[in-house]
């Protein structure tokens, strides 16, 4: 098995063709704008099959348009602007740290895209550098190419007529980091994905917080064929998508295999309208569909009894595969002769007639004449197909993986002939900032933090926010622990920060002041969590510390008695300094 | 294009644009192909298709041919054979009929009937043919190409088209829709221009559907040069507008296009077939066709503004005929009423009016009607003899016009009197809120 991984990680910069920020806010869009996309020819003169298929959709294109984070750019009524220096500069740096040879002039290509997720209908990207590294526990790891792109518009909803966009983040520069087939198994991907992801955030220039950074996985098995998954937004997630999918490739080779054996010979076109067997039907999914216009078309499959119910991955069978194939199309999937067709009320005379009709094994689909007739095409095309086809996979919450469409080929990219080349000169190169190593860093925390809560630190998100803290003069190893510990027991509490940034430098700059002790840290924080400034908490919680007369007096009060202090003035006193007290008195 | 020194290499290597090449770099050896050079930057770097389909821009130590391409040069019919009540589209370059150039990686204007055929599957539904007349960027079209075009036009009226549609860059497009709306009188079928904003080689131009509405607009029952163009930037819905009073007002977006001082003809609605009537227009004229398509491009338009010199005006007089752009309702710098700071110009006009040369005022508020009664430099410029008071075109118009004009009569009388008389819808009668 081959793995290669793609990551996409936000650089924090505004966007890339505009002057538009990439901070995005909540809140409602000014106005949403209608668009219809179509397949063009690329400069080789030919088109790219992922983009013909979508384009038999037909779909409208719904985008909603936000004052602060669009212009006429993002709306595509306006050509881009020149590439944004600082994002370029960011890119070249993350070149330079993963070791990869710069570019002497970078050509902005367009990326065909005809799902409604660009308002052009092309992603712009660009490679600034081949040829890099990193080092692993397994090796190295060869990066074959660094490129700078646009970020996709987030959808809202879709459906087969129509898709909703927002396009507040279209435009927001991306780094594209795609390695070669060198990961060796599912430990060592994530490993490469983890030791990508530190690399990135150490530079301090990328981005933070939840879809900021996405995987793709490029996945051969011997005998298989390569597929690329896309959108898997969660580390952990990776080991499983690598086994399932490794696991689907296998199973579909043993069916492949099978089939041969029993000289299953491929599926002859053979679609025939099966309407007028539903006339009087149960199946409230066909007699919908048949209210509103639609047919209800059949394609025999003889010799895949049996097999359309085998499972793939979990929950995926050989029938999923098909189904999936046919809703590029824009229907809503099939229905086949594996399933239990009483379950969709097909009664057991209709059954029949199905059967007398369409024979042992059989795919039905239920939509608009054309559509459906189109979807047993691509039915049938998938059946026929003697092999595993290369292609682009969406991973699905739970591990496994659906088809999209097929891998995009060379045909999908071509010039953006509206941004001239950048030559790459030495006045910019001079101009790349000089941001630590990974390697440097992870030294600096070992002085600075005992080496387990360095190793913890090194990996954090909020690497970035303790780096924050120790310049304002925060103890390193109360920072690392407050970040690491006391912030995910409070979450697990349920109480969550907005802008945990923001909250911690507020709460260590209160602190650094002496006006409470670190026992009252949860507190104050669990009383700041809807915007209040520390300062405030202390006062509305009676949180001060006690010192000096106040102290002593309390000291007098309890008797001396260590234990009953803390117990009553836990979250006010030093224990240090009561301690210190006591032993003066004595 | 390559350096000489590039050139030369290539030459001796044998290798071509589209070769598969490698390229050493002290760093790192490329492969890909071969692609051509942009006009713009170093003209030493190579540029390379890496197998993935990305461009790079690299410096060479050396490179080595890998393998040759089987280049394909296809050379393509420009013209159809035609029958009685097709649809004409003609093509004339610009946005709408542009592609990526595969030589050159620059957007290049040509389509050829097959590939109109390719890229818009939709035009089945009409009999067409198509003709490539030639095919320019709009800006470097002038009076010469109008007559072109209006030949051809009137060449397919003659044929039996039913309806005729020219594809055009949309720069100039009102130079030369109102120059033909004047050119070609009583037209018995609909003559609509269209073009677009958006590149047609991106998957959102909005080429298709302009070209489509114009298309199925040609088989309606008007009589009058249009200009077919988005309403407003989403994909709805287009206006036609009268050749004669549209306006180009915004540099990018997709309803660049206005009508000025009067409403679009028609609405259609792209998804719906829906042909809305908007405002008066004439029929498909059953009589003959009126054909005056000579004309005199020897005019100058210029745009009037504080400190124009009175000299810059006097030089004027090698132009047969001037246009002003005048400020407001029509107005310029006199100098009568100040004369000690200010060098008017209206003594330079006075004496290109005495010397038979027309000037003919628009004003730069672009909406609005000019009127030279109601200040006193607009009364001493209505004296000396400038043409336009009441007039409600756009400086374009009223250059086409003029041009149009000097083209039918050099006397100044009748200059003033076609002028002053509605030819093509330029003039309206009534100022409406739109």
């Amino acid at each position: 098995m081959k793995i290669g991984i793609e990551i996409h990680q936000r650089l924090d910069s505004s966007k890339l063709f505009c002057n538009c920020s990439s901070h995005i806010v909540e809140g409602d869009p000014a106005f949403t704008i209608q668009r219809k996309l179509h397949p063009v020819l690329s400069e080789l003169g030919e088109t790219d099959d992922a983009s013909r298929i979508e384009s038999t959709r037909r779909r409208l294109f719904e985008y909603q348009v936000f004052s602060e984070n669009n212009c006429l750019v993002e709306m595509d009524e306006e050509p881009p602007r020149n590439m944004n220096r600082q994002a370029l500069l960011i890119a070249l740096e993350i070149a330079k740290q993963l070791n990869a040879t710069i570019v002497d002039e970078v050509y902005v290509m367009r990326k065909i895209v005809i799902d409604g997720s660009n308002t052009s209908g092309f992603q712009r990207t660009s490679v600034v550098a081949l040829n890099g590294h990193v080092h692993t526990s397994k090796g190295l790891v060869k990066i074959t190419s660094i490129a700078i792109e646009e970020e996709s518009a987030g959808i809202v909803s879709s459906s087969d007529a129509n898709a909703t966009y927002r396009l507040d983040r279209l435009g927001i520069p991306l780094i594209e980091i795609t390695t070669d087939p060198d990961i060796k198994d599912a430990a060592h991907l994530r490993e490469t994905a983890e030791k990508i992801g530190m690399i990135l955030r150490a530079t301090g220039k990328v981005a933070r917080g939840l879809g900021t950074i996405r995987q793709d996985v490029n996945i051969s098995t011997e005998g298989g064929a390569r597929v690329e998954i896309k959108g898997a937004q969660d580390l952990k997630m990776l080991p499983d998508l690598v086994e399932n999918e490794s696991k689907r490739q296998l199973e579909l080779l043993k069916i492949i295999h099978e089939l041969r054996l029993n000289h299953v010979a491929g599926v002859k076109k053979s679609i025939e309208d099966v309407t007028s067997i539903f006339k009087k039907t149960e199946a409230s999914l066909i007699q919908k569909g048949i209210e509103s216009g639609s047919v209800v078309l059949g394609q025999s499959l003889p010799g895949f009894a049996g097999y359309l119910g085998r499972e793939l991955q979990p929950k995926q069978r050989f029938g999923t595969e098909l189904s999936n194939y046919a809703k590029t199309a824009g229907v809503k999937g099939i229905i086949h002769s594996d399933e239990n067709l009483s379950k969709y009320k097909i009664s057991e005379t209709e059954q029949k007639h199905l059967h007398e009709k369409l024979g042992d094994c059989f795919a039905l689909v239920v939509a608009p004449e054309q559509q459906a007739k189109t979807a047993l095409e691509y039915v049938i095309q998938r059946a026929n197909m003697e092999f595993v086809p290369e292609e682009t996979r969406k991973a699905n919450p739970d591990a496994t993986s659906s088809y999209m469409r097929p891998l995009p080929g060379k045909a999908r990219l071509y010039p953006e002939t509206d941004v001239p080349p950048i030559p790459i000169t030495e006045e910019l190169l001079s101009a790349i900032g000089s941001s630590e190593s990974l390697e440097d860093k992870q030294k600096k925390l070992e002085k600075l933090l005992n080496k387990e809560l360095a190793a913890k630190m090194i990996k954090s998100r909020y690497l970035h926010v303790f780096e924050r803290l120790v310049k304002i003069k925060t103890d390193p190893k109360l920072a690392a622990t407050t970040i690491e510990n006391t912030l995910v027991s409070l979450r697990r509490e349920g109480v969550e920060f907005q802008n945990v940034e923001k909250a911690l430098l507020d709460l260590f700059e209160e602190f650094n002041k002496d006006t409470f002790v670190k026992a009252a840290i949860p507190e104050v924080l669990k009383g700041m969590v809807k915007g209040a400034s520390a300062e405030s908490v202390i006062k509305v919680y009676r949180l001060q510390k006690i010192t000096g007369k106040e102290l002593k007096k309390i000291i007098e009060d309890e008797n001396h008695d260590l234990k009953a202090i803390m117990a009553k003035h836990r979250l006010q006193v030093d224990p240090a300094e009561v301690a210190k007290l006591l032993k003066g008195k004595k | 294009m390559y350096s000489k020194k590039i050139l030369e290499q290539l030459k001796k290597k044998k290798i071509d644009i589209g070769d598969t090449i490698t390229v050493k770099t002290k760093d790192y050896t490329y492969e890909g192909l071969l692609m051509p050079r942009p006009t713009l930057g170093d003209s030493d770097v190579l540029v390379l298709k890496l197998n993935t389909g990305y461009n790079v821009g690299i410096t060479a130590e050396s490179f080595e041919l890998v393998a040759t391409t089987s280049a394909k040069v296809e050379t393509e019919q420009t013209e159809e054979p035609k029958k009685k009540g097709d649809i004409a589209i003609l093509g004339c370059g610009g946005t709408i009929a542009s592609r990526v150039e595969y030589k050159t990686g620059a957007v290049y204007p040509s389509i050829t009937p097959k590939e109109l055929r390719t890229t818009f599957p939709e035009l089945e539904k009409w009999p067409i043919h198509s003709k490539q007349v030639f095919s320019l960027f709009s800006d470097d079209m002038n009076a010469h190409h109008w007559k072109l075009i209006a030949d051809e036009i009137e060449q397919e009226i003659k044929d039996g088209s039913a309806g005729v549609v020219i594809m055009h860059g949309t720069d100039t497009l009102t130079y030369t829709s109102s120059a033909v709306s004047f050119m070609l009188q009583n037209l018995p079928v609909p003559v609509i221009f269209v073009g677009s904003q958006r590149s047609s080689d991106r998957p959102s131009s909005e080429n298709k559907m302009n070209l489509i509405n114009s298309v199925f607009s040609a088989t309606k029952n008007f009589g009058e040069v249009a200009v077919c163009m988005h309403a407003s930037t989403n994909d709805d819905f287009c206006y036609l507008h009268r050749g004669t009073k549209v306006r180009k007002m915004h540099t990018s977006r997709r309803d660049a296009f206005e009508s000025i001082n009067t409403k679009p003809m028609f609405a259609v609605d792209y998804r719906t077939k829906k042909f809305e009537e908007l405002s008066e227009h004439k029929k498909r004229n059953k009589g003959d066709l009126i054909s005056k398509k000579k004309l005199n491009d020897n005019v100058a338009l210029v745009y009037v503004h504080p400190s124009i010199k009175p000299e810059f005006i006097s030089k004027l007089d090698s132009y047969d005929g001037v246009v002003l752009m005048g400020t407001g309702l029509g107005h310029v710098p006199t100098g009568v009423f100040e004369a000690k700071n200010v060098k008017g110009i209206y003594k330079p006009i006075k004496e290109l009016i005495a010397s038979d040369i027309p000037v003919v005022m628009s004003s730069q508020c672009i909406t609005g009607r000019v009127c030279l009664r109601v200040y006193s430099n607009g009364r001493l410029l209505k004296e000396a003899g400038v043409i336009g008071d009441d007039a409600d075109w756009t400086p374009e118009t009223a250059f086409t016009k003029l041009c149009w004009a000097l083209g039918q009569t050099k006397k100044m009388d009748e200059v003033r009197k076609l002028m002053e008389t509605n030819i093509a819808g330029e003039l309206t009668s009534r100022s409406i809120l739109e």
